[in-house]
């Protein structure tokens, strides 16, 4: 895409994922668990002309920050958010994630989850986000392909990447993703957004994970709304004159 | 003479209670005075009862009083509740036609709901004509009501200036007519320098203005609300960025990234709020990300009473956030240090690329107060925000964002510039921002990060300002923020005491403060909470121990006269 290290905004979750902060170059803010998308949206708004990259487990996104990601997603920032969906919580030794199969038995739920596993994708779709993709980590080219596509996308982009986790959950092995995905038709078409829901619907609770762009569209971003930010980036903008006119307010 | 007048009206929510006293405090300073205001008002938006008092005197004004001058009352239930406030000569404006005060006072019997048929007017301009009634018996005149009217009015059209115009005309005309022996003689119209009329949430808005921020970030909560409000609203002509997040976890969060990519950066909330921001400020201090907290306190725990106002968050801000860190805590004591110590806060986060913590509370942040509008302007003409070592560019490319320091402080390059990258790392880190877990590593950074508080108390702390003669003063005052008006309101009446009045609150140094403490004197502690919060802090900050206290804690501020009241029986 023709980055640099200098040239992206990188904030990174808490968990296995976000131990990228250390291998992956960039301008990069290694903050809190769950709080990957508040932060990387501080990013932008501070300089909107830098793509922004928050970079989370399924836990930070779909769990503790969960409030975080709705609200990102219905104010179209953006920014690309890389979830790395493993269905448990690997950095703290095996606890159920938010995306777990129901029944899923861990160290935090040794009888077996009861809730049914959070569908992020029709959660994403359905609360605004305008871009939103699945991938495996078996399946680099693609994943690859989808990151690219994301970063690229105008607007608020979420891209879910099935892995194994192979300390911590044996039920989620790389034979049980090969079996359980499978790629998108050609024909299918991303910009239809009730063909898009059907596609997912169903797909957590029968564990039929596609792969590709799920839904794609175009509306205008958070900062599109910010006449502040029409000319110059905030980092870069001139500092404030109109003190005096304000004062005449308070007389 | 008498140098102090209270006027005070009252009323059921929804009369316009809030705006009818602003507009007579604004009145009061372009007559030449200074004014100090105070409201109260239950966490309703309807029904219940609304107050709204101006002190008016030639002089500065930091609080109000307790003897009502004026009392003007909307409803019935504004004598019953205000009249043990009332004195022989207090004046009292009611509607005849709806009740008949009792008592010996200076009975004004003001026919407000007649003048409203007769003109035909909404319910809602009752207000103005017990404002023009007012204003007649301070001997102002109705000039400046009447541009207020058309600067509020005019777009909804001629009719709705008019019909103001007129009620307040009305009620003017009729004490000229009926009560001018009434009419006070003490406080005529005169020239004075132009006046802003700000409260302490105001305040701290033109001074984030006048300080550069770019980002203010917050969730509703009351007492702080309004910060929001007026940043907003001004958004457009600064070129700020106001955003309301889905929660103050987000708040905090969004402002560090935004600080952290070179922006400063500003959040605020109330005790509730601050509560859910903790985590970041622990964060923004590991980051060393400048980020300054406005917190504007209200009586806690929990949801306590939203509306009202208590100083009992010192030590919950002082010690927020896990783990040992450098963070400052500034507490302004009126309407003008709020705005310098907001735009100090600015300069200071930068320069220690830390949390500071900007104090106030309900007194402070809703009450207005006269301020000299030259003195402000000229102030943000003349600042230059001070980002320490806050640099877009770096020479070379062996950048390290966390390097040891004598003083602490890293050089921090504002991310994006060409050539270079780092991370900065809620982990523990090496110089250069890796994540590291070695033992040595560790005590680099964290002995680096808390060498920050030696240099800010060797060139930043602020000494406690004393008022009065110290030397001279039998009775110390020890206290903090917001209590500073009505304790100097009280000192006017006491001849032998003096006040020192701390507002950088945290940290303190015990070699800069014991001088202020010789032996002899009678020091007496106040503050607006259960536990004397900050005589607990200076007790473990510095050893000094006040031993007496004066303490309130039922949501309401101090009144000079409960200050007196307390210090004179124990003189005998």
């Amino acid at each position: 895409m023709g980055f640099d290290p200098s040239s992206v905004f990188l904030t990174f979750d808490i968990g296995c994922s976000s131990n990228m902060g250390d291998f992956l170059n960039g301008y990069a803010l290694h903050g809190l668990h769950g709080r990957a998308i508040p932060t990387a949206i501080g990013m932008k708004l501070a300089n909107h002309k830098m793509p922004v990259i928050a970079v989370m487990g399924d836990g930070g996104c779909y769990g503790e920050g969960g409030n975080h990601l709705l609200h990102a997603c219905r104010g179209n920032h953006d920014i690309t958010v890389l979830v790395f969906d493993n269905g448990v919580y690997g950095l703290t030794t095996g606890q159920v994630a938010p995306t777990a199969k129901k029944g899923f038995k861990s160290k935090s739920t040794p009888a077996g989850v009861i809730e049914t596993p959070i569908n992020p994708l029709s959660l994403t779709i359905s609360q605004g986000a305008t871009f939103v993709a699945q991938g495996f980590a078996g399946n680099q080219s693609q994943l690859a392909e989808l990151i690219g596509k994301g970063i690229a996308h105008k607007g608020f982009s979420l891209i879910n990447i099935l892995q194994p986790c192979v300390s911590f959950n044996p039920t989620r092995s790389f034979d049980y993703y090969k079996e359980k995905t499978y790629l998108l038709p050609e024909s299918y078409n991303a910009g239809d957004f009730r063909k898009a829901l059907d596609e997912v619907e169903e797909s957590v609770l029968q564990e039929k994970f596609p792969l590709g762009v799920i839904y794609e569209t175009e509306k205008p971003v958070f900062t599109d709304g910010l006449i502040q930010l029409a000319d110059k980036t905030l980092v870069d903008k001139s500092p404030i004159t109109h003190l005096e006119s304000i004062l005449q307010d308070f007389k | 003479m008498n140098k102090k007048f209270l006027w005070k009206i009252g009323g059921e929510a929804g009369f316009g209670i809030m705006t009818v006293g602003l507009n007579f405090s604004k009145i009061a300073a372009h007559s030449g005075y200074h004014i100090f205001d105070y409201t109260e008002y239950p966490s309703l938006i309807r029904g219940g009862h609304n107050t709204y008092e101006v002190l008016v005197s030639p002089d500065i004004v930091g609080a109000s009083k307790k003897t009502i001058d004026l009392l003007v009352c909307l409803n019935k239930d504004t004598f019953e509740l205000d009249k043990e406030r009332l004195a022989r000569d207090s004046m009292v404006i009611y509607d005849g036609d709806e009740f008949a005060p009792e008592g010996n006072y200076q009975l004004i019997s003001l026919p407000l709901r007649a003048i409203l048929k007769e003109e035909e007017a909404k319910e809602i301009m009752l207000n103005n004509i017990a404002l023009g009634a007012s204003l007649a018996l301070m001997d102002w005149d109705l000039k400046y009501l009447e541009e207020i009217f058309i600067e509020a009015f005019s777009k909804k059209g001629n009719d709705i200036v008019e019909v103001n115009k007129k009620v307040a005309r009305r009620g003017f005309d009729y004490i000229k007519k009926n009560y001018s022996e009434l009419i006070v003689k003490d406080f005529p119209i005169r020239q004075a320098e132009t006046k802003v009329v700000l409260t302490g949430n105001e305040s701290f808005s033109l001074g984030s203005i006048a300080a550069d921020c770019g980002l203010y970030c917050a969730y509703p909560m009351t007492p702080a609300s309004s910060v929001q409000t007026v940043l907003a609203n001004y958004a457009e002509k600064t070129g700020m960025v106001v955003r309301h997040s889905e929660d103050e976890i987000a708040v905090i969060n969004t402002a560090i990234g935004s600080s952290w990519a070179g922006v400063r950066s500003a959040v605020g909330t109330s005790g509730g709020g601050f509560a859910l921001m903790v985590e970041g400020i622990s964060l923004a201090g590991m980051l060393e990300t400048p980020l300054v907290i406005f917190l504007s306190q209200r009586p806690a725990p929990a949801t306590g009473m939203p509306t009202w106002t208590e100083q009992g968050d010192l030590l919950f801000a002082v010690n927020a956030g896990h783990g040992d860190f450098p963070k400052i805590v500034l507490a302004p004591g009126d309407v003008q240090e709020m705005f310098e110590l907001t735009v100090k806060a600015f300069d200071l986060a930068d320069i220690y690329q830390t949390p500071v913590i900007v104090l106030s509370d309900k007194f402070l942040s809703e009450s207005h107060q006269s301020l000299d509008l030259q003195k402000i302007s000229d102030f943000s003409k003349n600042y230059k925000p001070n980002r320490g070592k806050i640099v877009a560019q770096v020479q070379g490319q062996t950048y390290q964002r966390y390097q040891v320091t004598d003083d602490g402080i890293s050089p921090m390059l504002i991310p994006g510039a060409k050539g270079i990258f780092y991370q900065s790392n809620s982990y523990e880190h090496l110089e250069n921002g890796y994540t590291t877990e070695a033992a040595d590593e560790r005590i680099k950074q964290a002995d680096k990060r808390n060498r920050k508080l030696e240099t800010y108390l060797k060139k930043d702390f602020q000494k406690p300002e004393i008022y009065g003669d110290f030397n001279k003063s039998e009775i110390v005052f020890i206290s903090w923020g917001s209590n500073k008006g009505p304790i100097l309101e009280a000192m006017k009446e006491l001849e032998n005491a003096s006040l020192i009045h701390f507002t950088h609150v945290y940290p303190l140094d015990q070699g800069i403060l014991i001088p202020f403490f010789p032996e002899g004197k009678r020091y007496i502690l106040v503050e607006n909470n259960q536990t004397g919060q900050f005589g607990r802090l200076l007790r473990g900050e510095t050893g000094i121990e006040i031993k007496e206290k004066l303490l309130k804690y039922d949501g309401r501020s101090f009144w000079p006269e409960e200050i007196i009241k307390y210090v004179k029986p124990r003189r005998i």
